[in-house]
């Protein structure tokens, strides 16, 4: 297709209230070449915050109110009677490197050639939600109704028949605008992707430009999301605790298996299966599951999926030939799955989890309830490892709180907050079960064990409940109900 | 749940595909119709042209009105999802009857008789005046002419009024005691093309959002924003001034000292058009720019500044809403707005006009007809000349007709607190959210022996209160015109027909007056809107309201027709008021009228050391009875907040987001969530009032202006408490 085939694009607003003169195309009049790709442009002097193009994109797709493709938030900055309040309406920004798309795990994404749009495919998608996780803008958006996920497309089918995108239509004031980049250009200089409330530019190098106001330069700094003050806990992804609260015990316990020269690696590979069994509970879409091997090229998800298998396939061959070297090859390949379980998490976006911190977490919870898990059951006899698991646990849990607290990046010290607001009876109860566990051990080991479990399980609700993910400013009401 | 969707094999596609649609382009299947009706929003008063699309008897989309002289093609956030109101949870359906103390389905038959029958008895044994009648802005003008002429003649009490007073009444009052006539001059061009535009009490980005795209196509304009808070609109501005609250009069007194004090007043426009000039001049004397400086917080400097860049324009357009007008000096501002413009000869002309911006969809329209304020036609009651002609027209006895105003709209309250209203009739609007101070609303219902509620939704708030309540069509089901903010007559269509046995106010009207027993003699032979629409144009031809050369047809072609439209006048031409300088008073000159800045009444003091603004959020209309129900607006403002700066919240030792209760001299409300922020000013407080849940009325002060009867909604002052159970940390 080119360019010349789409008479339509870009064509003046003849009826617009807009005098002649002053009319700017809000679309371009052609396709992007080679190198060059469609992009969003907003203008925040021009936006009234009307919320227009948020109405007019959920209509435009069917979406519940649930779900908003476009959304509209607030900035403000200055002191009465110079304080200034702007908008920032935001869709997909249809990156450079799309993190959604290079974390799915069965390839729902693709960014088209022609236009670089970043489109999804409701029919591939499983319904993960990894993707979700991974935007700094939070733009996926998972649709519990239907079981995937969705977003902007920037209106892909109505741009390339020569229509405007609903939001760029519905707006007043011509706020937004579609136009062409030059990604090359835009990869070294994207300042003007930047605008405060956002996050950087550079985490999947979003290419929507952004017009603050000139006045703003003097408030730059000044200028905040005023949403900053409202903080809520997440999802505690109840099937992911515990999927990885047992498969890490799994690891933990085929690994102790190995060293202890004990034939029980049946028990492991048991946790290991039923845990991967609980795995498609967290998905949207549980029957296409099988699906979620194949972005293995650039998906963390994928790996996991790819290492958990093998690991639960050594685990059968440990469990058949009861050997310690099956075990230990079976504990290699579990550390290799704990290691792309915690390399889902480390993402930009998720910048509590987006440390060492988050596989120190998930290796010493193997570490902890392997050995205690066998010492419950009378098949080691030593409590050093365990105790030394809980130790490290109740130090690390306490150091990430206080590394959140003082961190420089502000998702994080809104997870110290969580962790001392909203969540702080779980992180009070996750440390006294590790004390509790500590001090049952010499007497008690089955009690220990239960208690190490809850602990475990409780710090890893608490780690998905107490992430603050990135996201675009919003306005500065909970959308869909009171904050209580 | 349906165990395809859980396993996944099902993604609901179908109910989420797209289609290509031969009008709207590549979109949701679910907005697909088999027809698009050309219709005006029924919101607001900018007048917005729409198109709904229907399929099934079913609204599923609407869409802007490619070049429409008013929207262009544009519609605001409730405008965009106007059809979901259509087909709402809370519609009105059955009427419905108390009985042993429950509201029970009757048969219209059955609710039209007990209607009549309660209201003649209550009239028979309290007088006929016992009767009140609070109307809306809402319904079509030949619905409030219908009812009019109902109410004055039919039941005979002239206690009747619409919501409208709590709105623009003060402008209508303004307007006629300067200009001899209601009716704002200017029009959305003037916008467009005016040097000046100053907005006093105006938000218009988020109460008339679609008006700005036409201060944006105006690329020479200097904007003034004067307004206590720094709004949306305030951020549009080439200059806001923060007007301390109710500084306007002492700000626009000094605008018009230093135009006649620096010889920049148009004298010879003056000297041909107005009367009063010398009082005005001596009542002047007192306002300099440092008097007013120090009333309305703002430098001695740029009041003098503003007067020269006013006075010096080529056309300058002042506009305003709500701030002026919920005034107790409502109507008195509204004649200083008007004394500038005819001190500079800033009207009648491209540009320039003191232009109100009405609320509602046909708050104009029930100015013109609904024989509330006025006789239809901008008459006046106490004209022997204007009722004549009326009974001539009606052909009934002149005698009939009321030869003064009834009660406005908080008399009737007032009345019914002290027992001389003793039965009412409330028509589309919703005073159980609306109405200033609650306590004294509470009061007044109480001492009702009837009450009936006529409402396209129930249950809202006042419609639990009801003895009846009348089911009726709303927007989108029936068929009339609306009148706009800019004189601009729209066509209103019914696209779907009303749920269950919901029927047109018109219609309503129609069968009150059969069983009264005056349909034929007040409505002979009429069976539509056109008939009264017809009589209309009878009525308002040769008035300044003249709709007689309009058509139904016409109106639909060119997306409305401005009044005054004469037979064979143009059909494009955008219209303004008092272009030859003549006046509607009798001596055909307009009137300088001196004002005395007052201080608000209910000021802040020990114990109440705040200053609470009351105004709205874009996502919502009114008393949200509609918008509440469109779950994208619901969910992007789901509740009321309180604007709070950080200083003051800093003093209380209060945090964004924490639950916070609102205390005044005459009640409270708690559970607001608190928002702080840099757009108020320190010692000021901003809640939005549409929310029942967290009502602001329950702490604004029943004080009215005695011209315009219009409440001071904008000031009164109130102090902060922590609400006993928590918001969020």
């Amino acid at each position: 297709m080119s360019a010349a085939e789409l008479p339509l694009l870009g064509r003046p607003d003849l009826l617009s209230i807009v005098p002649a003169s002053a009319r700017v195309a809000l679309t371009p009049s052609r396709l992007p070449e080679p190198g060059e790709q469609y992009r969003f442009h907003f203008n925040v002097e021009k936006c009234i915050g009307c919320k227009c193009c948020v109405v007019a994109c959920n209509e435009q797709n069917g979406n519940p109110a649930e779900i908003n493709w476009r959304r509209v938030g607030e900035i403000e900055g200055g002191v009465f009677p110079l304080a200034q309040r702007w908008h920032l309406s935001m869709g997909c920004n249809h990156c450079v490197e799309p993190s959604c798309m290079l974390g799915c795990p069965v390839e729902a994404y693709s960014k088209d050639p022609l236009t670089g749009i970043v489109d999804h495919n409701p029919d591939t998608c499983i319904g993960c939600q990894y993707c979700t996780w991974n935007c700094s803008y939070g733009v996926p958006q998972f649709n519990p109704e239907r079981g995937v996920v969705g977003k902007c497309d920037m209106c892909h089918s109505r741009l390339t028949a020569g229509a405007q995108p609903a939001c760029v239509n519905a707006c007043p004031s011509g706020a937004i605008a579609i136009e062409i980049v030059d990604v090359a250009a835009w990869r070294l200089s994207p300042e003007n992707g930047n605008a405060p409330g956002l996050p950087s530019v550079t985490d999947s190098l979003s290419t929507t430009r952004i017009t603050m106001p000139e006045r703003a330069a003097e408030l730059f700094n000044a200028i905040s999301r005023v949403d900053s003050e409202r903080v809520q806990p997440e999802h505690a992804h109840a099937s992911l605790v515990f999927l990885l609260v047992l498969i890490q015990m799994a690891a933990g316990a085929m690994g102790t298996i190995a060293a202890a020269g004990s034939s029980a690696a049946w028990l492991a590979a048991g946790i290991a299966i039923i845990a991967l069994a609980a795995a498609p509970m967290h998905l949207g879409r549980p029957i296409h599951a099988h699906r979620a091997w194949r972005g293995w090229k650039t998906s963390w998800l994928s790996r996991e999926v790819l290492a958990f298998g093998l690991f639960a396939q050594a685990s059968v061959a440990a469990a058949w030939f009861g050997t310690p070297i099956t075990a230990a090859a079976a504990c290699a390949a579990g550390l290799l799955g704990i290691y792309c379980s915690a390399r889902i998490y480390t993402v930009p976006a998720r910048p509590a989890w987006n440390s060492w911190l988050t596989l120190a977490d998930f290796y010493l919870t193997a570490f902890t309830l392997g050995p205690t898990l066998l010492l419950a059951l009378g098949m080691i006899a030593t409590p050093i490892p365990s105790l030394l698991g809980l130790a490290a646990q109740f130090v690390l849990t306490i150091y990430r709180r206080r590394y959140f607290e003082i961190s420089d990046v502000a998702e994080r010290r809104s997870t110290a907050r969580l962790l001392d607001n909203q969540l702080r009876p779980g992180f009070i109860m996750r440390l006294t079960l590790t004390i509790a566990a500590a001090i049952a051990i010499p007497n008690f080991p089955i009690a220990a064990f239960a208690f190490a479990l809850a602990a475990e399980a409780m710090g890893r609700a608490l780690f998905f409940q107490s992430v603050v993910g990135k996201s675009a400013a919003s306005a500065f009401l909970t959308p869909g109900g009171k904050a209580a | 749940m349906n165990p395809f969707r859980l396993l996944g094999i099902d993604n609901l596609s179908k109910e989420y595909a797209y289609t290509d649609d031969p009008v709207l382009g590549h979109t949701s299947a679910k907005r697909s119709a088999e027809k698009w009706i050309k219709t005006t929003c029924g919101y607001c008063s900018v007048g917005c042209g729409m198109e709904v699309g229907v399929r099934d008897n079913k609204a599923v989309a609407v869409r802007g009105w490619e070049g429409h002289p008013v929207s262009f093609g544009k519609l605001c956030p409730k405008g965009l999802s106007e059809h979901h109101t259509l087909s709402a949870p809370n519609r009105a359906e059955y009427p419905l009857l108390r009985k042993n103390g429950k509201l029970e389905r009757v048969s219209w038959a059955e609710a039209i008789d007990a209607m009549v029958t309660h209201f003649r008895a209550s009239q028979f044994e309290n007088g006929k005046e016992s009767m009140g009648v609070i109307s809306t802005g809402q319904l079509l003008t030949e619905e409030f002419y219908t009812l009019g002429k109902l109410v004055q003649l039919g039941f005979g009490t002239p206690n009747y009024d619409g919501n409208t007073t709590l709105c623009m009444a003060s402008a209508v009052s303004g307007y006629k005691l300067t200009f001899g006539s209601d009716g704002p001059p200017g029009n959305y061009e003037d916008l467009r093309t005016a040097d000046f535009v100053l907005l006093i009490g105006a938000n218009i980005a988020d109460n008339h959002p679609i008006l700005v795209q036409h201060l944006g196509a105006n690329e020479h304009k200097f904007l003034v924003v004067v307004d206590p808070r720094v709004t949306k609109t305030a951020m549009l501005a080439d200059l806001h001034l923060p007007i301390k609250p109710r500084g306007d009069i002492a700000l626009l007194n000094a605008l018009a000292h230093v135009i006649l004090r620096d010889g920049l007043a148009n004298n010879a426009y003056i000297e041909a058009h107005t009367s009063g000039l010398a009082e005005l001049k001596a009542h002047l004397e007192k306002y300099t720019p440092e008097f007013a400086a120090g009333i309305c917080g703002l430098k001695p400097q740029q009041i003098v500044d503003l007067a020269h860049r006013y006075a010096k324009s080529n056309s300058a357009f002042v506009a305003w809403t709500m701030g002026v007008n919920h005034s107790t000096q409502g109507a008195e501002t509204v004649n200083v707005i008007n004394n500038l413009a005819l001190l500079t000869g800033h009207i009648g002309k491209r540009g320039s006009a003191p232009f109100s911006i009405t609320g509602q969809c046909n708050a104009m329209g029930s100015r013109e007809t609904s024989y509330t304020s006025c006789p239809p036609g901008y008459r006046k009651f106490e004209s022997a000349e204007d009722r004549e002609a009326l009974a001539r027209l009606w052909n009934v006895d002149a005698n009939r007709l009321p030869t003064k105003r009834g009660f406005a709209y908080p008399d009737i309250i007032n009345a019914a607190v002290t027992g001389e209203i003793k039965s009412l009739w409330i028509i589309a609007t919703n005073p159980v959210v609306s109405y200033p101070n609650q306590a004294q609303l509470r009061a007044a219902f109480a001492n009702l022996d009837f009450l009936v509620v006529q409402d396209g939704y129930h249950p809202n708030p006042t419609s639990e209160l009801a003895d009846l309540v009348l089911p009726a069509a709303v927007w989108g089901e029936k068929e009339g015109v609306y009148t706009n903010s800019e004189r601009r007559v729209g066509k209103a269509n019914p696209a779907v027909t009303p749920p269950g046995e919901a029927k047109s106010d018109f219609d309503i009207f129609l069968a009150i007056a059969d069983a009264l027993g005056c349909r034929q003699e007040l409505f002979p032979n009429w069976t539509s809107p056109a008939d009264a629409f017809n009589e209309i144009k009878k009525v308002t031809k040769g008035r300044l309201c003249d709709y007689s050369g309009m058509t139904y047809e016409a109106i639909e072609t060119h997306g409305g027709l401005q009044w005054p439209f004469p037979e064979g006048a143009n059909p494009t031409e955008p219209s303004r008021l008092y272009a030859d300088g003549n006046f509607p008073n009798k001596d055909g000159r307009a009137r300088l009228i001196p004002v005395h800045w007052e201080p608000f009444p209910d000021q802040p003091g020990k114990g109440f050391p705040f200053i609470l603004n009351t105004g709205r959020t874009v996502e919502h209309w009114h008393t949200r009875t509609k918008t509440k129900e469109v779950a994208l607006l619901e969910r992007m403002s789901p509740n009321a907040w309180l604007e709070m700066n950080p200083e003051d919240a800093r003093r209380l030792g209060l945090r964004s987001h924490e639950a916070v209760s609102l205390v005044s001299r005459r009640g409270k409300v708690h559970n607001i969530e608190l928002r702080l922020t840099e757009i108020i000013a320190p010692g000021q407080l901003f809640m939005p009032f549409h929310f029942v849940e967290t009502n602001v009325n329950e702490v604004t002060q029943d004080a009215f202006d005695p011209i315009s009867r219009e409440p001071n909604y904008k000031q009164c002052a109130v102090r902060v408490e922590r609400s006993s159970n928590k918001g969020t940390s």
